[in-house]
């Protein structure tokens, strides 16, 4: 039989053979994609994303990461602009209940099948999943915890105090904060003066007199908490550290002190782990410095919780949704998240880690015990000064209100227990 | 002749003058030290302090070395982004401004001060309010994440500035100037281009100035409105800088600084003794 190729046949044939490949790209084998927006561009948390990335590119991915210098409302205006534009990002970086907010401007993924399969559930501390789960799905992820409320001691400065016990409550460390002042330390404190810093020095006065009037006045606006005992010896407190600190350092970051603090100039600091990045990149040791949780009146350590996260945003390409699940995996992944605490500084979000390795801090190990012990006591709470425990209106109001306090020295403790329950009850 | 460099008032103004010009030259003096001194240098020390050794590397890395995420490019793409911003905008702003103002000075129609008021009326509005509709905007006729979309934001926004400015300039300008081209045959834009524009050169340089200044400078639209790489100089200065869990990067962000502030001072060094020509010219009828 001869074989008869008509012009007509050929064509076809070859038009299949050039559609072949991209039928097979579009069937399973789709490279995976992800576009996605943080405030993430500097110093190590620049540093910590990029390496994200490498891995996500290691695994085929495409990875499109778009920075937004600057703080989180330009990322914000950034976000929004790109949801009315229709074109949300795949993921985004975004914390606390800001996530419930955000996911009620457009639909997000529903994440409950990955984290189930990966059984992540059972490894995050419950306060912060229910951040993640608004309406009973999880949409967005943490990835890495900070404690806002760590205590570092400077070695040269103890020993300048003759001091060599770390303090447990609050009584202990006023002690050693005079102390250190009579042994000719001007400023015992070397905190800085930015508005979080402020909402640092108050959340860790209050949290750690009483955890359990923090999370009702704080994290749930009880009208009772707000005025109550607890909230005006938690402003007393402030007003202590505030009189420790150099009133010198205006508005500027606490990492400006951190010089005096090391060489004993100053004795102690109360700030997030993420400290211990900051004097490592600035040349300093480990050994220059202890760090311990925050004061505590019952003995047991507070953790005020600050966790960075992505939320997943849904959309329709096959590529990016194919994307959207790499992600997950990798957030959610021991490996990836001891990559990218070693190098920001953090702790893992998940409680199962092993910190005992080589790569960790004791300042890391310190602060992961600390999450366990506090969780295990019901005393992890929320950060207000990391927008954790409120929205960002709510979180502005009472910022305002606390750094005021911090910075004029005229303001009596039940005044500044009025006006922030005044400004709680404006915002809302 | 009388001698007056000892004259007591003189001097009295001299001095003062002088700790004025210290006060303001202040903070650009310790940006200049720092923008030579390492980084270590002045984390183990304090802020204000005279360099070392003069650490040239600093500028080095802000021009083309330091990390913004993944793209370790320092702040060339981004002067280049702001260059691409900001000289079509300006250009296009001011020549509207100018055929706008002179439209509302002098060619009186039903209505000019209602548009001259509406148009100025843009000075007051503050940029956060302005953000959701141009993100609408920009979103229809698909120019999000374009520099050809911060263009046109900066073109039209900039005209409420451009209008006030030249229409106040224009007004001083006799009608029977007008009037006597007109009985020459002259229409609307053959006036504009033989007569007004001619003229109009100490009020185009002060638009100029001021519209590339605010331009070049500009963050919120800039940071909102690109993606990644096309992003303006003023990110990139921004991602420099925010890093509140790292220790500020005072030498680098103070080349940087400099390096993006040049265009700027170049503008206002050439053009800058019109400026103040410019602004009062207007002023004296």
């Amino acid at each position: 039989m001869p074989i008869t190729t008509t012009r007509r046949r050929l064509l076809a044939g070859s038009a299949a053979a050039l559609a072949l490949p991209a039928f097979a790209r579009a069937q399973g084998a789709v490279k995976p994609r992800l576009t996605a927006i943080s405030q993430w561009s500097a110093g190590s948390d620049g540093a910590a994303i990029t390496a994200l990335g490498k891995k996500f590119e290691e695994k085929g991915g495409v990875w499109q990461h778009s920075p937004v210098p600057g703080f989180t409302t330009e990322m914000m205006n950034k976000l929004r602009a790109q949801i009315i534009a229709g074109d949300p990002p795949a993921c985004s970086q975004l914390k606390g209940p800001e996530i419930a907010a955000w996911s009620k401007i457009a639909p997000t993924v529903d994440l409950d099948a990955v984290v189930a399969a990966a059984g992540y559930e059972k490894v995050v501390a419950p306060d912060l999943a229910k951040l993640h789960k608004p309406g009973g799905k999880w949409i967005a992820l943490p990835l890495q915890i900070y404690s806002t409320n760590m205590l570092f001691l400077s070695k040269r400065g103890m020993d300048k105090a003759k001091a060599d016990k770390i303090p447990v409550t609050w009584a202990d460390f006023n002690a050693l904060a005079e102390k250190m002042k009579s042994a000719g330390m001007a400023y015992p404190l070397a905190n800085g003066g930015t508005r979080p810093d402020d909402g640092q020095k108050f959340e860790a006065s209050f949290a750690g007199i009483s955890p359990t009037a923090y999370r009702a006045a704080i994290m749930n606006l009880d009208k009772k908490a707000l005025e109550g005992p607890e909230i005006k010896a938690a402003f007393a407190q402030t007003r202590k550290i505030a009189d420790w600190c150099d009133p010198n350092v205006g508005a500027q970051p606490y990492a400006v002190n951190l010089k005096r603090f090391v060489d004993g100039d100053m004795g102690m600091l109360i700030n997030g782990g993420w400290a211990q990045g900051v004097l490592k990149n600035a040349g300093f040791k480990f050994e220059d410095y202890v760090i311990a949780p925050g004061p505590s009146d019952n003995g047991k350590p507070v953790f005020l919780l600050n966790a960075d996260a992505f939320i997943f945003w849904q959309r329709k390409e096959a590529d990016l949704q194919a994307g959207q699940m790499l992600m997950a995996q990798l957030v959610m992944d021991p490996a990836i998240q001891t990559m990218y605490s070693q190098i920001t500084g953090s702790i893992p979000v998940r409680t199962d880690v092993d910190l005992s390795g080589e790569g960790w801090s004791d300042g890391q190990r310190r602060t992961a015990a600390a999450l366990k012990d506090a969780v295990a006591s019901n005393q992890a709470v929320l950060s207000v000064a990391h927008n954790m425990a409120q929205e960002n209106g709510l979180t502005a109001a009472m910022i305002d209100v606390i750094t005021e306090y911090v910075k004029n020295k005229t303001i009596k403790p039940e005044e500044a227990v009025t006006r922030l329950a005044d400004a709680v009850e404006g915002a809302r | 002749m009388r001698d007056r460099g000892f004259a007591p008032s003189r001097i009295l103004i001299y001095v003062i003058v002088t700790l004025f010009a210290a006060a303001y030259l202040a903070p650009l003096v310790v940006v200049v030290l720092n923008s030579l001194r390492t980084n270590e240098e002045i984390a183990q020390g304090s802020m204000i302090g005279w360099p070392q050794q003069l650490a040239w590397s600093n500028y080095a890395k802000a021009w083309s070395g330091f990390c913004v995420a993944e793209t370790c490019a320092g702040i060339r793409p981004y002067m280049l982004n702001s260059t691409l911003i900001t000289i079509p905008a300006t250009i296009l702003s001011t020549l509207l401004g100018a055929v706008a103002g002179y439209a509302v000075s002098l060619w009186r129609f039903r209505g000019d001060n209602w548009i001259y008021g509406i148009v100025t009326l843009g000075l007051f509005l503050p940029q956060q309010m302005r953000l959701l509709p141009w993100t609408i905007v920009l979103r229809d006729i698909g120019l999000i994440n374009t520099l050809t979309g911060l263009v046109l934001i900066h073109t039209i926004q900039g005209l409420s500035f451009t209008v006030l400015f030249c229409r106040n300039y224009y007004v001083a300008i006799p009608h029977e100037l007008i009037r006597a081209a007109r009985i020459d045959g002259a229409g609307f834009f053959r006036i504009f281009w033989r007569i007004i524009l001619p003229l109009s050169s100490p009020i185009l340089i002060v638009t100029v100035i001021w519209q590339f200044t605010h331009i070049w400078n500009e963050f919120l639209f800039g940071v909102t409105f690109t993606t990644g790489q096309q992003q303006p100089v003023t990110a990139a200065l921004i991602a420099l800088s925010a890093a509140v869990a790292d220790i500020p990067q005072y030498g680098v962000q103070s080349a940087a600084v400099i390096i993006a502030a040049l265009p700027t001072l170049l503008i206002y060094l050439f053009g800058g003794r019109y400026f103040v020509r410019g602004l009062t010219a207007g002023a004296v009828k």
